[in-house]
């Protein structure tokens, strides 16, 4: 297996959690033909099953850097440290950040990881994205489908 | 918090990072004794118990399986038969065999999860798994790989493997043919002998003494290590029925933490859930080849020292692959996918055991299906009074070290029990107020 994978994590039980999942659910339909979505919890060894093989990782997560809630970064892996993903809402202890740096420890990072995260508001209990977070999902969304476009793999089998 | 430690050394750790969830500790010593131990953590069962009020009977298995990322087959294994058990149906023959194989890809993944990436690195004087994968690569791999197969063994069965979408009232959506179960059982093979692998390699790490004759409490069936249903037993003479837990436990609101805290309804004794209850009550049911294992680890018919669960844990893990080869050897396919369950008024019960222990969940329902009320007790909550009782010991044991090294043997004391205070955040507030 090789090409592009694309990551959804969160917990939607979580409120803004969710976040990454909403992002990947509505760029769902923009996404090139061919290209992998994973929907994880962002476990470390699972995430480094979810993009084994794949040369570029796109990676949509709630982050918390305490910019407003509902704004949305662009890290790339290797060119800046990637920021607390997940923040309160995780279910697990682990996030991106410990899956890169274990994927660095046994040789299995990817070519290319880049990170579309929405700043988190809300993580309290039950369903529902902030206002905010919500109205930022699809921006968020396009510019994942644009971060999958511009991946090297599917410019050299389009063009 | 109400703590006014007069003048008290306070440490502040942001720790505890390789526990599953949220947690803060609270220890407060005097002189040379503890006086109080505090472990606060916060549990989403709550939010579910009100969630699924007022839903449809046939919902639970979907919605209580997002309440954990790493447990969610113990969550819809118990849902579903608490609801059938309202319902007046029991799950038998190979579909009940295919809930114990997508019960064994849990186990297998969860107490991987565990030993390797969070457990292990205690033992080896490593930070994280991270460091530990820095100088032990191929002993991570092995464990990546093992954890790996319990995962494609609950994608296939389960339809994916964070919060499976395949399970339901009666059994699956869609059950796998013998020919789909192929590939996962060629691997099984493989993953057997790294579990092997594993128990040896655990065997070899230093346990300190540390041994409390604490109530042990978990299923008991006839002739299976217990996974998905039995009597409820303890070491202490307990043996009831399912739909009697409430009778012989209770869950009480303590005001350190959001979690209610289980303890025996006669006595107020805490009790203890989980791998080590499991093992102590149940190892002569274990397959051979754990049995074998467990006895050539040092483990004998029981064990009650909470830091030799990671040998447990790996004995349970070689049962597991072990059981998963036995069921996909003699699975034939059922003549349906799922078996009818009609709403009817009435109350189920039903436990199963989680990776980290009895899970128990109580299901009250309209004639028309309607859920009036539901009762979550996860395996956490239970054990919650006998971790804080263990680090009470533990620190009073131990006073003699500095707050930093406290610290850290108390994390470690912690993660003995795997505590999934889930879905939660990933600090732990570790403060030790010395007056």
């Amino acid at each position: 297996m090789s090409g592009v994978v694309v990551i959804g994590i969160g917990n939607d039980f979580r409120r803004d959690d969710g976040a990454g999942l909403a992002v990947v659910g509505a760029a769902r339909s923009g996404l090139p033909e061919g290209v992998r979505v994973v929907e994880s919890d962002g476990e470390p060894a699972r995430l480094l099953d979810a993009w084994a093989g794949s040369d570029t990782v796109v990676v949509a997560d709630a982050v918390r850097t305490g910019a407003p809630g509902g704004t949305i970064h662009r890290f790339e892996l290797g060119r800046e440290a990637l920021p607390a993903t997940r923040g309160v809402g995780s279910s697990h202890a682990l996030g991106l950040g410990e899956a890169t740096n274990l994927a660095a420890a046994m040789g299995r990072l990817p070519a290319r990881l880049v990170l579309i995260g929405i700043e988190a508001l809300e993580l309290g209990e039950g369903p529902g994205l902030s206002a905010a977070v919500a109205r930022a999902v699809p921006a968020a969304a396009r510019q994942l489908v644009r971060e999958v476009q511009r991946a090297p793999e599917l410019a050299e089998r389009t063009g | 918090m109400t703590h006014k430690a007069p003048a008290g050394r306070t440490l502040k750790v942001d720790a505890l990072a390789r526990v599953e969830g949220e947690a803060a500790m609270h220890v407060e010593v005097r002189g040379d004794s503890v006086t109080d131990v505090q472990l606060q953590i916060y549990e989403p069962p709550r939010f579910f118990e009100a969630f699924l009020r007022g839903r449809r009977y046939t919902e639970p298995p979907d919605i209580t399986a997002r309440i954990c990322g790493i447990c969610p087959v113990a969550y819809q294994m118990s849902a579903s038969r608490a609801i059938e058990d309202a319902c007046g149906v029991e799950v038998t023959g190979p579909l009940r065999e295919l809930r114990r194989l997508i019960y064994c890809g849990e186990w297998i993944e969860s107490h991987t999860l565990h030993v390797y990436m969070l457990h292990a690195p205690d033992f080896l004087g490593y930070e994280s798994a991270i460091d530990l994968a820095q100088d032990h690569r191929d002993v991570v791999e092995r464990g990546l790989q093992l954890k790996k197969v319990g995962n494609d063994l609950i994608e296939l069965i389960g339809g994916r493997a964070v919060h499976p979408v395949n399970v339901r009232l009666g059994g699956f959506y869609r059950v796998p043919t013998k020919r789909e179960l192929g590939p996962i059982r060629a691997r099984l093979d493989a993953a057997r002998d790294a579990a092997r692998e594993t128990v040896e390699w655990v065997a070899g790490f230093d346990f300190p003494d540390f041994e409390h004759d604490h109530e042990l409490v978990s299923l008991h069936h006839p002739t299976e290590y217990p996974v998905l249903d039995g009597r409820l037993i303890s070491n202490r003479g307990l043996e009831i029925a399912e739909r009697e837990f409430l009778d012989e436990f209770v869950e009480q609101q303590v005001p350190h933490s959001t979690a209610l805290q289980a303890r025996r309804r006669r006595t107020d004794e805490h009790y203890l859930v989980g791998p080590l209850a499991r093992y102590s009550l149940n190892s002569s049911r274990l397959a051979p080849v754990a049995r074998d294992a467990a006895a050539a680890a040092g483990l004998g018919p029981t064990c009650q020292n909470p830091f030799r669960s990671i040998v447990v844990r790996s004995v349970e893990v070689l049962h597991a692959c072990d059981e998963a080869i036995r069921i996909i050897d003699a699975y034939e396919e059922p003549d349906a996918p799922c078996i009818p369950v009609e709403p009817r008024a009435g109350e189920g019960h039903g436990i199963t055991e989680a990776p980290r222990g009895i899970l128990y969940n109580r299901y009250r329902l309209d004639p028309e299906g309607t859920i009036l009320d539901a009762v979550i007790v996860p395996p956490t909550s239970q054990n919650q009074p006998t971790i804080e009782h263990d680090l009470w010991h533990f620190v009073e044991d131990h006073m003699d070290l500095d707050d930093s090294e406290l610290g850290r043997r108390c994390e470690q004391a912690i993660r003995n029990y795997d505590p999934c205070i889930s879905c939660a955040t990933h600090f732990l507030d570790l403060r030790v107020d010395r007056a």
